[in-house]
């Protein structure tokens, strides 16, 4: 049997069928060094699974390290393993995972599947979109997550939709246990935990006006 | 594991409209479904409500032991299978004043339904004391499963002595290197059994009559100053955090003026989890009852789509 049951894989089926329209690019980022990535293999297996699902989605596999061009053209720092999304033009919309999104986190992958096949188009309120279009510099939203969070797939989810939003905003989840460093050097010790542009915006699991006015409050000072 | 999730496009009108993904309003959903309702659930979250917070449950007859969001993704599916349908919002207004509800979210949808079956449960209880606000995600947490992780190998003080308390500091120790319940009493509320597994641990130690007067440190938590009630004298304790599990209040506040609500705001029902709203509905931990256990927030879930489907589709 495989990561995802039976059962699960019926009802992504019916799910995908019913709400997929394009195709979906899924680019994974890893590294074969278990000691750098403990979670990369089951990463890209799961994504596998899901990619077997429907033909519309579309996996590529790179390597970090060796394929160093792609890796710097999505801005992968190293960060394995990382996740992106692009629509079947090619559009880029600064949506980013790194770090296995799994447990409640799963869901947000799904839902991103089925976004970019039908274009991207955030799914925020009118009012939060007004907002958002007044970050005019590029603003880098990250998210730090455990697995056993249920709040922080919201959280995420919110941050990407502010990025598929605005051009100048990127969205990253970043699950907090594989990157301890990284989690330290932003004091992270609840979830979620949101920065912006490199400094602690928030902590807590917001609703959509809150969330949007907090991390563009943020930008704007 | 993988939670999978999904959803499908928000239409504007159902049957019936669920606030909340807990087991009260997964429970109505799959009875509303079963009874040839359109429905849909709106969660705030990640499905199952407070369950999710639940390292385990093993008190929901016939599931002898289960993870609560795997609980809380089996109800889901359950009641998907039947048509109910889910979506991740908050909701920020209600409308009752019409036969015709309207319910509206943050992400700027109007639903219209006939009928509301509230279950937005409930929230954490707050210690209000000074330090708690300040140290907030930083060492200060209301969600062992979610931020235990961050406390490998230290020490941590969790305060309550409910079921949730004992469930937490048991997850707690699994992970950290002591735990130390502070609880105001000198007996446990918590239910026997757990109370009995918590005395079994060799790293769960109990700090009785006490009360947290204030959480102190520089960046994060480093103290917490706790006054025992029988002889006044303050003690501190040096820990890295402190987990809070004392209770829960009512999510509520959007009802009031336009439900009746009990002092302490818990939505008030009738038997049927009728409302004085006709076709408005409360059910689970956000009703004025009882017992609050995932078991008669699913019976609750069941009495309110059925009363709701005979009167209102019948």
């Amino acid at each position: 049997m495989g990561l995802l049951s039976e059962q699960d894989v019926q009802y992504l089926n019916d799910l995908f069928s019913k709400e997929m329209r394009d195709d979906v690019r899924i680019l994974v980022f890893k590294s074969d060094d278990t000691s750098r990535c403990e979670y990369c293999d089951i990463t890209v297996s799961v994504l596998k699974e899901v990619t077997d699902i429907d033909e519309r989605i579309k996996l590529e596999v790179y390597d970090a390290d060796d394929d160093e061009a792609v890796a710097k053209r999505y801005d992968i720092k190293g960060r394995v393993p990382a996740i992106l999304f692009l629509t079947a033009d090619g559009q880029d919309k600064g949506v980013r995972y790194f770090g296995i999104p799994s447990g409640h986190e799963f869901s947000t992958v799904i839902q991103n599947i089925i976004s970019f096949s039908n274009g991207a188009n955030p799914s925020l309120s009118p009012a939060s979109l007004e907002k958002i279009k007044q970050v005019d510099i590029p603003t880098e939203i990250l998210v730090f997550v455990t697995p056993t969070c249920p709040y922080c797939p919201r959280a995420v989810l919110l941050a990407h939709e502010m990025a598929k939003a605005n051009d100048n905003i990127t969205a990253a989840m970043v699950e907090a246990n594989e990157f301890p460093e990284w989690s330290m050097e932003h004091g992270v010790s609840a979830v979620p935990h949101i920065v912006v542009n490199e400094e602690t915006a928030f902590i807590g699991a917001y609703p959509e006006d809150m969330f949007v006015d907090h991390v563009v409050q943020h930008v704007l000072g | 594991m993988f939670f999978v999730g999904g959803e499908s496009n928000v239409r504007d009108y159902y049957d019936v409209v669920v606030i909340g993904g807990g087991p009260g309003g997964m429970s109505a959903a799959l009875y509303a479904g079963r009874a040839g309702l359109s429905c849909i659930v709106i969660e705030g979250n990640s499905t199952g409500g407070q369950m999710n917070e639940a390292d385990v449950i093993e008190n929901y007859p016939g599931i002898e032991e289960i993870k609560g969001p795997v609980l809380g993704e089996k109800m889901r599916r359950h009641a998907e299978k039947f048509g109910a349908q889910f979506h991740t919002a908050t909701v920020v207004d209600v409308d009752f004043s019409g036969q015709m509800k309207r319910t509206i979210l943050d992400d700027g949808k109007i639903i219209s339904s006939e009928v509301v079956i509230i279950s937005t449960g409930a929230s954490h209880r707050k210690l209000n004391v000074p330090g708690e606000m300040e140290f907030s995600g930083k060492g200060v947490s209301y969600c062992a499963t979610c931020d235990g992780h961050f406390f490998k190998g230290k020490k941590v003080a969790l305060v309550g002595g409910g079921d949730t308390a004992m469930t937490e500091a048991l997850y707690l120790a699994n992970l950290v290197r002591e735990v130390l319940v502070i609880h105001r009493r000198d007996k446990l509320r918590a239910t026997k059994v757990l109370q009995e597994r918590a005395f079994s641990k060799p790293n769960i130690k109990f700090v009785w009559d006490s009360i947290v007067r204030e959480i102190r440190g520089n960046e994060k938590v480093e103290k917490v100053v706790v006054e025992n009630k029988r002889t006044g004298e303050k003690t501190e304790l040096e820990v890295s955090g402190l987990f809070i599990a004392i209770g829960i209040v009512p999510n509520s506040e959007i009802f009031r003026g336009k439900l009746h609500l009990d002092s302490q705001g818990y939505v008030v029902t009738d038997e049927n989890m009728e409302t004085n709203v006709r076709g408005v509905y409360a059910v689970g931990d956000v009703r004025s009852k009882g017992l609050r256990q995932i078991v008669t927030a699913a019976a609750e879930g069941a009495v309110a789509a059925s009363h709701a489907a005979e009167t209102y589709f019948g």
